[in-house]
């Protein structure tokens, strides 16, 4: 019993420990993280250069697409703190002014924010939202 | 009427409660009366339910906007067919419909097992009250759908967002509560078992249908969701790793672990303590998704909110779940000992149980995945998120090893398989493999997933086509009828088998899907008229931008025409539509050209009307279509294995003349819709506006053609058309409706034949349900076809069957270790 209760033990080891590494290897370069624009902007130095999950609303009447492009600029703000957002490629339907939106990318020296490619994730339009309204500040 | 809905739900919310306690008194103290009377009170929640759903519905259809719920999630312009849905369409609505298909599912559970598990019952009335209890308890004190306003009263709802009012929006809730539902009853009959001690196999067989049941609507509900996100969203995908997403899939892998390792406690009285732990966790996920995704723990693009009261009410539930659950587990643990030890690791126990653990650690991945933000919020301060790229990194290798395992089982013998059993087994799948694995490498096939798994799904394929063919030709020998007989005869002696490896067929097409994911192209360009863009094999070159209007929304629609190897193949019309009063947030319509072998996928995102330019991502996704055609055959499957025992007993190996070819075209004609649908549809036309269309469909081109307008041949060198087009336009623009404008055609033509048809208003609205039709007609089919046949001719009635010595052999061989 005690032999059987060892072979158990040490699969399950080796197994747990194969598991854990891989885990530790993938989670480390997958992560990103997640912040809002007011956290991100009260200190911009420190998230210069990491991954981010950028979360906030964007400033109305900002949005500008270069014609004849996908090229957009827009600002996004949360509690007083503003973010120029620089982006190329579709934003969903759902991206317009003041909508609330998760941004990935990454925050450069000069202060702007450089959304990768299909990184705008625009609130989706759910019918689970609690009371208020869509894409207004104060609807979470 | 808010408050005959409130008094309900409080009624129910009573009427739960002394079900619960009746039936465990009565089980207690052996009272039939006292046991009786809580089912009954069971059955009674079922139709207060039934009364506060009509409530809803009756509030919604009319307008009763003094209703919050009525209020938010309707308007008065909004169709019926929409109106009568919004009752599933927010939180709290949903809680209620949820707990009004839980009472109508456990009555139906109660209803069937009431005389054969007589000793189960009590519990199971008792355990699915307290669910409903819980549900009720939320809905009366936080989520009251009936609340209304206290001041003033809305004149108007705030009417739904345009992109939910879709169809798949529609039937995808339900299909997925139906599935959460379906697994609360297993969980019932096993906590039942637990607590009577009546540990014996025969809980399972009362549940094993119902688990199958729930899985396959939660298998189409998925799918339901894939398709929504694949048409709708334009961003060329269906899977995103979306806390919601992942949600369903939860319970969804825990259930189809059960459904594996049930057989092995079946055949060798194994797994016990697995099985109703799964059953348990399975149950656990139901709620922990429905709590993860509506409370705000996880945070998703999806707009939940932060629900804290919520979130605490359903942690204490989980918690309870889990305590209670397992501490009867652990009581029971010493009649719940294994009858059998394990042989060997050759065997299908063995593969099932591999299986099984596979399954289960995908599902702990995937909720590991989701909950990784809480998690790390909880542990370092910081929130960190993980996204796709790091679930397909773990997700691909287990779904390829579930695939290997899907072919391996069924070629491994019960208890122990020997060499030459082995040799004799694997030999084809294994061919088939390795010529498959080589030609895809030859064929220059360079992504190395997408290449293991055509090579395993090769070997899949082989495997099940070796058991349907071994086993059709060792009865054909047995009964003497034609192979094409004998294949029926053996599906429908061992339907849940044979319905498994139809399943199996299905799940091997939906990784081949999968697997054309790894050859996708797309190419994003800015296009004027003239100009193209080249992806693939494929070139869209851009004609015209138009704007047009219909009176509910302005399009502005590019025109391009695609060609395929330089020769043209056909038009696509991807589009933004800008709704009124919802100007801000256009609509993207995507247009889809779809394939055998792969969908052209177009979406244009931006335009500039003024510089005729339009901005558009084009998408070539290979195989993607056979993820459908996948779940179709899943659906089949499941349907076969589900048919009732006595519906199509094929013992008799004496069929009706003709039964076989009548059989055959009904196969034929169960498929077609489906390949219909998945090569139909080949272009999304929008250029013309809904009511238009449906105009040109109703009225008949004049130029001679003896078609609808909408389908002229002529066209579109057709002046009759563009003439007759232009007054639609034109009268649609005065203001005129459909009616109006078939009426002035009239007039102006002096007779009713220039109408194609009389008008059939209720298609429409019943288009949606087309598949759900076809599915329920095609298991209704083949169920009365079966009932039919497996009757006994008159006088042979009680002759004993005809067995045939080689199939017994055969299922002896199978059977030979068993107990």
């Amino acid at each position: 019993m005690s032999h059987k209760a060892t072979k158990i033990g040490i699969t399950s080891l080796v197994l747990v420990l194969a598991f854990g590494g891989l885990m530790y290897s993938s989670l480390s370069e997958g992560t990103e993280y997640y912040k809002h624009v007011d956290e991100v902007m009260a200190n911009p130095a420190e998230w210069q250069g990491k991954r981010l999950q950028l979360h906030g609303f964007v400033v109305a009447k900002s949005i500008g697409r270069r014609s004849d492009s996908l090229e957009y600029r827009f600002d996004v703000h949360q509690n007083g703190k503003v973010v120029r957002a620089y982006y190329t490629g579709i934003v969903p339907d759902t991206f317009k002014d003041d909508a609330e939106v998760v941004l990935k990318g990454e925050l450069r020296q000069d202060g702007s924010f450089h959304v990768d490619k299909d990184g705008v994730m625009a609130k989706c339009p759910s019918k689970y939202e609690p009371e208020g309204k869509l894409g207004t500040p104060g609807a979470e | 009427m808010a408050g005959l809905g409130y008094y309900l739900l409080l009624a129910a919310f009573v009427v739960c409660a002394y079900a619960a306690s009746m039936s465990v008194a009565g089980a207690r103290r052996g009272s039939r009366g006292l046991i009786e009377s809580g089912i009954g009170a069971f059955y009674l929640v079922a139709a207060i339910m039934a009364a506060a759903s009509a409530v809803i519905v009756y509030s919604f259809v009319t307008g009763d906007f003094s209703i919050k719920y009525v209020a938010h999630y309707s308007d008065s312009v909004q169709p019926l067919f929409y109106k009568i849905t919004s009752y599933w369409g927010g939180l709290d609505g949903s809680i209620m419909f949820w707990v009004f298909m839980l009472s109508l599912f456990g009555s139906a559970a109660v209803y069937v097992n009431r005389e054969r598990h007589r000793e189960l019952i009590p519990y199971v009335v008792a355990t699915i009250s307290v669910v409903q209890m819980f549900f009720l308890f939320l809905m009366v004190v936080h989520n009251n759908p009936f609340t209304t306003f206290l001041t003033e009263v809305p004149a108007d709802g705030e009417g739904l967002n345009p992109l939910l009012q879709n169809g798949y929006m529609v039937i995808h809730p339900p299909t997925m509560y139906l599935g959460f539902v379906g697994l609360t009853i297993p969980y019932a009959f096993g906590m039942a078992a637990l607590i009577t001690g009546h540990l014996d196999d025969s809980w399972l067989r009362a549940v094993r249908r119902w688990t199958m049941f729930a899985w396959l609507f939660l298998s189409l509900g998925l799918m339901l969701g894939m398709i929504w996100a694949y048409e709708e969203l334009g961003w060329g995908g269906y899977w995103g790793w979306d806390p919601v997403e992942n949600a369903g899939l939860l319970p969804w892998f825990t259930a189809t672990a059960f459904l594996h390792s049930v057989m092995v406690q079946e055949r060798r009285g194994m797994l016990r303590v697995w099985n109703v732990s799964l059953v348990i966790v399975t149950f656990f996920l139901t709620i922990f998704g429905t709590f993860m995704t509506r409370s705000g723990v996880v945070q998703s693009v999806h707009a939940f909110g932060e629900d804290v009261e919520l979130a605490r009410m359903f942690v204490v539930f989980l918690i309870t779940i889990l305590i209670v659950s397992f501490g009867f587990v652990l009581y029971r643990l010493p009649l719940l000992r294994s009858r059998n030890e394990f042989d060997s690791w050759v065997s299908r126990e063995a593969a099932f149980l591999v299986n099984n653990w596979i399954l289960l650690f995908g599902a702990m991945f995937v909720l590991f995945g989701t909950m990784f933000p809480t998690l790390s919020e909880a542990v370092t301060g910081e929130r960190l998120t993980v996204g796709p790229p790091f679930f397909n990194k773990w997700m691909l290798p287990i779904g390829l090893m579930l695939l290997l395992l899907t072919g391996i089982g069924p070629l491994l013998a019960w208890k122990k398989s020997t060499v030459n059993n082995l040799k004799d087994q694997f030999l084809i799948p294994v061919l088939a493999c390795l010529v498959v694995g080589i030609g895809a490498v030859a064929l220059g096939v360079r992504v190395w997933t997408s290449g293991l798994c055509f090579a395993f799904s090769a070997f899949v394929a082989g495997t099940i086509s070796q058991e349907f063919w071994r086993g059709a030709r060792v009865r054909q020998g047995a009964t003497g009828t034609d192979i094409l007989t004998a294949l029926i005869g053996l599906v429908s002696r061992n339907k849940r088998r044979y319905g498994g490896y139809t399943v199996h067929v299905g799940i091997v097409l939906i990784f081949l899907g999968f697997a054309g994911e790894g050859f996708k192209q797309d190419e994003e360009a800015n296009l004027r008229p003239g100009q193209q863009v080249q992806v693939g094999q494929f070139t869209v070159r851009m004609d015209a931008l138009k704007v047009t209007d219909d009176g509910q929304k302005q399009m502005v629609t590019s025109h391009m025409t695609v060609f395929r190897d330089g020769k043209e193949e056909g038009k696509v019309y991807p589009a933004k539509w800008y709704f009124r009063k919802h100007e801000t947030q256009p609509t993207t319509e995507v247009a889809i050209r779809r394939g055998f072998m792969e969908d052209l996928y177009v979406v244009m995102p931006a335009f500039e009307v003024e510089a005729q330019s339009a901005s558009v991502a084009v998408h070539v996704n290979p195989l993607v279509n056979w993820i459908w055609f996948g779940f179709g055959l899943l659906t089949l499957g499941t349907g076969i294995a589900l048919l009732p025992e006595t519906a199509f007993s094929f013992a008799l190996a004496k069929m009706p003349a003709g039964a076989v070819s009548t059989t055959a075209l009904m196969l034929a004609l169960l498929l077609l819709p489906t390949v219909g649908w998945a090569q139909g549809e080949t272009v999304q036309a929008v250029q013309r506006s809904e009511t238009q269309r449906r105009i040109e469909n109703d009225i008949m081109c004049l130029c001679g053609c003896r078609a609808p307008m909408g389908s002229c041949p002529m066209r579109p060198n057709c002046s009759h058309y563009d003439e007759q087009s232009l007054k639609v336009t034109q009268l649609l623009a005065e203001g005129q409706d459909h009616d109006a404008v078939l009426a002035s055609f009239v007039r102006d033509y002096g007779s009713q034949a220039v109408l194609t048809a009389p008008i059939d208003r209720g298609f429409n609205r019943l288009a949606w349900a087309l598949p759900y039709g076809v599915g329920v007609a095609m298991l209704g089919a083949i169920f009365l076809v079966a009932r039919r046949w497996s009757r006994a001719p008159e006088g042979s009635a009680s002759e004993t069957p005809v067995l045939d010595p080689t199939l017994d052999r055969r299922v002896d061989d199978e059977l030979r270790n068993l107990d």
